[in-house]
């Protein structure tokens, strides 16, 4: 039985995809004519996840971790070699239409208008496609207006349209059936401070106040940091963490940045325990320091014992360094459930 | 699907083709040449083969048959790479994910192709051409409307055709000679150069076997006037026979085809 609460459900999902090489050179072409080699890539491998009405989830992984993939089948684009999912009740790749009329879908590299019409026929069309009363539709085009400043793009043609323009479109044109879950691949690409700041905005509160249920992939980790509450890592095909953004940080936060400054340019750090120089720029320094071997206090101390500091700051790391560490492999992950993956 | 949906996507693409107005000039130009090389070809036979009636066909009625197999021809035009264009460039995922039928959207994209074609077309060749050549088409309003039936179901046929041929694209990175293929079969069994009645005997099994000739030959003959209207309906109902297994085979091939398809691009 499909449990109310539970917007999606994801049980040992799989896609492969066969890849066949075609052979290097000129006689490497020609055998592969009569005799060709098949690979088969596991994009993504057995995962499971649930996820609860209202959640905000981020899915992150490195490129070709396998997100992108997990995404196309739970809009139906894909369907799964094994595994099954469940969308608001609805099997996606069985019953795409019905599910494609419950869900709001942007990839941020593509574009669901019309390239040649302008965006208000686009948003029109959508109108039809979804069936959405003209009330509902006038009501809902005020709200995304508001939020969105789409009023001044309305006339244009798609084509003409900056990225940070059409993307908010998009995003608006995904939301013009008011759906219950929301699934958005990479909003943010490409987009600048500021734009990214006004959808980041207009998502979480679609999200507090819609109970709008929301998948997240992204490559800037300020999206997550800012939006996401959970996170789900894909790594590979595997998930190899899900759990709240708060848990992976208060965990595996085994190192802290320090940014100092100095009179000259030619300090050395070597020797002190623990502390590995990861940038430099002039005078300036970015420093990481290891929790385990020994405090920041100390090792500020021992800085400061060796030369003069202009200026000194420590960081938090961002989630995307710590992040940058799993993808490394210098983290390994216990997951919240107890079992531990590498 | 949604009629007022379909005809919304009819009129879009109807009016994409409008802005191509130097390719519609070269369309008809192109049309007409075919016309008048067949008909001149005709012409050319049938006075050194001196006899005035050859297969059923006097000159008259060849010519007849030559100029609207090429306007039913036109009036079909449809771009039969949509499919292969959005498998390409992985637009086809912004089409997946609207609740509508793709085959459905499919059509109505070809339907506003072919709208303008007929519009730009086949009207100014047709019409030319009965002025130029010697041709006659009986006047028989049932006649007319049974054409008319035989034609669209003509146009679906010619459609799922496409659509299939274009549904090899999951499963294929290069589609162009398989679209040669069917464009060579079916030019040649549905009657676009030769009527079916001039095919050697042993042919002739497989026309009947193939579908090809419910596409174009059929609702030309009904039009030119050779069918009596007595058979008119049985030609009709075969067409409709072959509508539902193209549907079955369409259905088919979409179902297998959705586990293959790549989304390209990412």
């Amino acid at each position: 039985m499909q449990q109310d609460n539970i917007a999606i459900e994801v049980k040992r999902l799989r896609k492969e995809f066969k890849l066949s090489s075609s052979g290097k050179g000129f006689l490497g072409k020609l055998k592969a004519l009569f005799h060709r080699k098949h690979k088969i890539i596991t994009a993504v491998n057995d995962i499971d996840f649930k996820i609860r009405r209202g959640e905000f989830v981020g899915y992150v992984g490195e490129n070709g971790a396998g997100k992108s993939t997990t995404i196309k089948m739970l809009t139906g684009i894909l369907v799964p070699t094994s595994g099954t999912a469940n969308v608001n009740g609805i099997v996606p790749f069985k019953d795409r239409k019905k599910n494609a009329a419950k869900i709001g879908v942007v990839f941020g590299q593509r574009t669901q208008l019309w390239w040649d019409l302008p965006v208000r026929e686009s948003f029109d069309l959508l109108r039809v496609i979804f069936r959405v009363s003209r009330l509902d539709f006038d009501r809902q085009m005020t709200k995304l207006d508001e939020a969105l400043g789409l009023r001044p793009l309305l006339e244009m043609p798609v084509r003409k349209l900056s990225l940070g323009q059409r993307m908010r479109c998009d995003i608006a044109a995904s939301l013009i059936h008011n759906p219950p879950v929301l699934f958005l691949d990479e909003p943010t690409i490409g987009l600048d401070v500021l734009a990214k700041q006004s959808v980041r905005n207009f998502l979480s509160e679609i999200n507090r106040t819609e109970g709008t249920t929301i998948i997240l992939t992204t490559h800037d980790m300020n999206d997550i940091e800012q939006l996401c509450k959970r996170l789900i890592i894909i790594e590979e095909g595997k998930i190899i963490f899900d759990g709240e953004t708060g848990f992976l940080k208060q965990k595996f936060v085994h190192e802290k940045v320090i940014e100092v400054e100095f009179y000259e340019d030619d300090c050395v750090m070597q020797g002190i325990p623990g502390v590995t120089v990861v940038r430099e720029q002039g005078c300036k320094k970015w420093l990481t320091v290891d929790n385990d071997s020994s405090g920041i206090g100390e090792v500020i101390g021992a800085i400061a014992f060796r030369y003069k500091i202009k200026d000194i700051s420590v960081k938090e790391p961002s989630v995307e360094s710590i992040i940058r560490n799993i993808y490394d492999n210098r983290v390994k992950l216990p997951l919240p459930s107890g079992k531990t993956i590498t | 699907m949604n009629p007022k949906l379909f005809f919304k996507f009819v009129s879009i693409s109807f009016q994409k083709q409008v802005t191509y107005r130097f390719d519609c000039f070269i369309g008809i130009v192109n049309g007409f040449l075919y016309v008048f090389i067949f008909t001149s070809l005709w012409k050319a036979l049938y006075s050194q083969f001196g006899t005035t009636m050859h297969n059923g066909f006097t000159l008259t009625a060849i010519i007849t048959y030559a100029v609207l197999v090429m306007a039913v021809r036109i009036s079909f035009t449809m771009d039969d790479s949509i499919i292969y264009r959005k498998v390409m460039d992985g637009s086809i995922a912004m089409e997946l994910i609207r609740p509508t039928s793709f085959f459905f959207m499919n059509l109505a994209e070809n339907v506003g192709h072919s709208l303008f074609h007929i519009m730009a077309r086949t009207f100014p060749i047709v019409i030319m051409s009965i002025f130029l050549f010697d041709i006659s088409i009986p006047f028989e309003p049932v006649r007319f409307l049974a054409f008319l039936f035989s034609f669209l179901a003509g146009y679906i046929l010619i459609s799922m055709l496409n659509f299939a041929a274009g549904l090899l694209a999951f499963w294929f990175v290069e589609i162009f000679p398989f679209m040669l293929f069917k464009y060579a079969l079916f030019t040649f069994f549905a009657g676009g150069i030769v009527p079916i009645d001039f095919f050697p005997e042993f042919l002739k099994p497989l026309v009947n076997f193939l579908p090809f000739q419910y596409m174009l030959y059929f609702p030309t003959v009904i039009l030119t006037g050779r069918v009596p209207l007595a058979e008119v309906h049985s030609i009709i109902i075969s067409q409709l026979i072959w509508i539902l297994i193209m549907g079955v085979i369409c259905n088919l091939m979409w179902s297998a085809g959705k586990k293959k398809l790549v989304i390209q691009g990412g």
